[in-house]
């Protein structure tokens, strides 16, 4: 079994009064391995969040199936083992924190599923410090920051030892340390802990990292690929309304404006600064290195 | 200023008071506040308000906190004094002018019941003061465990207790920054009359309700995310534990309330 999450032609519809039933979801088809860190992006209302809240249970497809570690997420009698498998991180990191006490918040998951006091006592301290805030675990969950009070949700979440955790635009409402904070804390979690990361998101820079990227647009995938094979189809995305990282925008506008000789997909600031400094040297331009 | 915001009055401290079981001192309060009732003699009182002075020594807290907190009730024991000096009639007029009266055993009946309230409220804040809301949330769940039976939601309501301590300080900011952004498209809150200054509150309001549930409405998802299924088959990380010194408090009050008991049988009552 190397799949965690399959999707088999799912769809997804619901009746609204005046104009009858919207598809949000048109076919899904979509695999992921375990240990992969795939990120999900799409323009709002493309159907990504709704995506997600069919991978722990939250939605039953209206049609298909989704399978999570093998069970199909419609058997009731397995929707907690299928949440347990699956553990899901919202956007708002104030709205799903329960507990006064951050090491009590964290405790939550495993006291639902009923697992014995010892055993919960090791995992939200081994929960805490896989985010790295094990020293906030006496702390008021009201008095951290955004960036914090998010991995204390991701501890929450990995205190229930899920296969999978899928993140629904979990740096959306966080600045850009909460964001870098949030992001190397679910590296870390699936370089180490092989944990499977299901990152939706509509910031590019953060999907670069990613093992793959799926595009998702109007209800179907549109693209499924490593980020540079995703991010050199700068046409198709901008067709779709999503950007391109930085630096690939600007590699890409260089090309179009008749600069031959450089790569398709390139994704980072680095790369970008590497590929333009060995354009300008062949060209004969030799003091253009980058100074330090 | 505002995040550093605390409810209830919970005063931190290392103290023997502090570190026993809430459990313990929830029952212990509530024997303590029979006992002031039962008590029907000075003495009585006297041996309440020694146990008090005792009990608040050992928790740390200062004397000065704890009378602070009888503030808020002065009025009321004002109140039942003047209620008790006017209308109990006994054997020895004092004072009288027009139709009020005032009789011995009214002056009596007043201090003693003004004293009665003081102790109960002391004793209830030395509980407040030395239990964090956390531990009396919990304390209460567990205390009130047995009446699951009778299908009384004790569960719901502690997550309830919870829920609320957790989001009081983020509904704080939030309606902070709803009153900025509402001064600053010109909202006058400050000035104006009664009916003005209520009017004035509408436009903050009703953004502080619709992104109340909106919240809940998170909160709920996220609960469910994390296998939430009601109280049954959950089990707790913390484990309450009682201890010697729990002992030693029990001990102690089954002491002064049997003094109490004692003393308010072989004396004669006040009234």
């Amino acid at each position: 079994m190397t799949n965690i999450i399959e999707t088999k032609d799912l769809r997804f519809e619901y009746a609204s009064e005046e104009e009858g039933p919207r598809v949000v979801l048109d076919g899904i088809d979509l695999d992921i391995r375990k240990g992969e860190f795939v990120a999900v992006l799409g323009h709002n209302g493309s159907g990504k969040s709704t995506l997600a809240k069919h991978f722990n249970a939250m939605l039953l497809p209206s049609g298909g199936k989704c399978y999570v570690a093998g069970m199909d997420t419609a058997d009731e009698e397995k929707r907690f083992d299928v949440r347990q498998t699956v553990g899901m991180v919202l956007q708002n990191p104030d709205n799903q924190l329960v507990a006064t006490i951050v090491e009590e918040d964290v405790a939550f998951g495993p006291e639902n599923m009923g697992v014995p006091p010892e055993e919960i006592r090791k995992r939200v301290d081994e929960a805490l410090k896989a985010v790295g805030m094990y020293e906030y675990r006496r702390h008021a969950p009201h008095k951290l920051s955004g960036g914090q009070k998010q991995r204390i949700a991701i501890a929450g979440i990995i205190a229930m030892r899920p296969a999978c955790i899928v993140l629904d635009e979990p740096t959306a409402m966080l600045d850009p340390r909460g964001r870098e904070e949030v992001i190397s804390t679910i590296h870390r979690l699936c370089d180490e802990m092989g944990i499977t990361i299901v990152l939706i998101t509509h910031y590019m820079d953060e999907t670069v990292d990613a093992d793959r990227v799926v595009v998702i647009d109007d209800g179907r995938v549109l693209l499924s690929a490593a980020p540079r094979e995703v991010f050199s189809q700068v046409d198709r995305l901008k067709a779709v309304e999503l950007d391109v990282p930085q630096a690939t925008r600007l590699i890409y506008r260089l090309q179009k404006a008749g600069v031959k000789g450089l790569p398709a997909g390139v994704l980072t600031d680095d790369e970008c600064i590497e590929v333009l400094s060995n354009l300008l040297e062949v060209n004969g331009c030799p003091s253009s290195k980058p100074r330090n | 200023m505002i995040r550093d915001i605390t409810f209830g009055q919970f005063f931190p401290a290392k103290s023997v008071v502090h570190a026993l079981d809430p459990r313990t001192k929830l029952i212990l309060v509530v024997a303590y506040i029979v006992l002031v009732f039962i008590g029907n003699n000075f003495l009585c009182l006297g041996l309440a308000a020694a146990f008090l002075i005792l009990a608040t020594a050992l928790s740390k807290v200062p004397p000065k906190l704890m009378l602070r907190s009888t503030r808020p009730i002065l009025f009321v024991i004002a109140f039942t004094a003047i209620l008790n000096l006017l209308y109990i009639k006994g054997d020895v007029l004092l004072f009288e002018w027009g139709f009020v009266q005032i009789y011995d055993k009214g002056v009596f009946t007043a201090v003693f019941m003004a004293i009665r309230i003081i102790l109960a409220v002391l004793g209830s804040s030395l509980l407040t003061y030395t239990t964090s809301p956390t531990d009396l949330t919990d304390g209460l769940e567990r205390l009130m465990s047995p009446l699951k039976v009778l299908h009384l939601p004790v569960h719901e309501f502690a997550l309830m207790m919870t829920i609320a301590l957790r989001f009081i300080p983020t509904l704080i900011e939030e309606t902070d920054k709803i009153m900025s952004a509402q001064k600053a498209r010109g909202a006058d809150l400050e000035t104006g009359g009664l009916v003005k200054r209520v009017k004035a509150l509408v436009p903050i309001l009703i953004p502080l309700f619709v992104s109340s549930f909106r919240r809940a409405f998170d909160l709920a998802t996220a609960m469910e995310c994390r296998c939430y299924h009601g109280g049954e088959g959950r089990t707790r990380m913390k484990k309450l534990q009682m201890h010697g010194r729990d002992a030693w408090a029990f001990g102690i009050t089954a002491l002064v309330l049997g003094g109490i008991i004692a003393a308010s049988i072989l004396l004669p009552p006040v009234f």
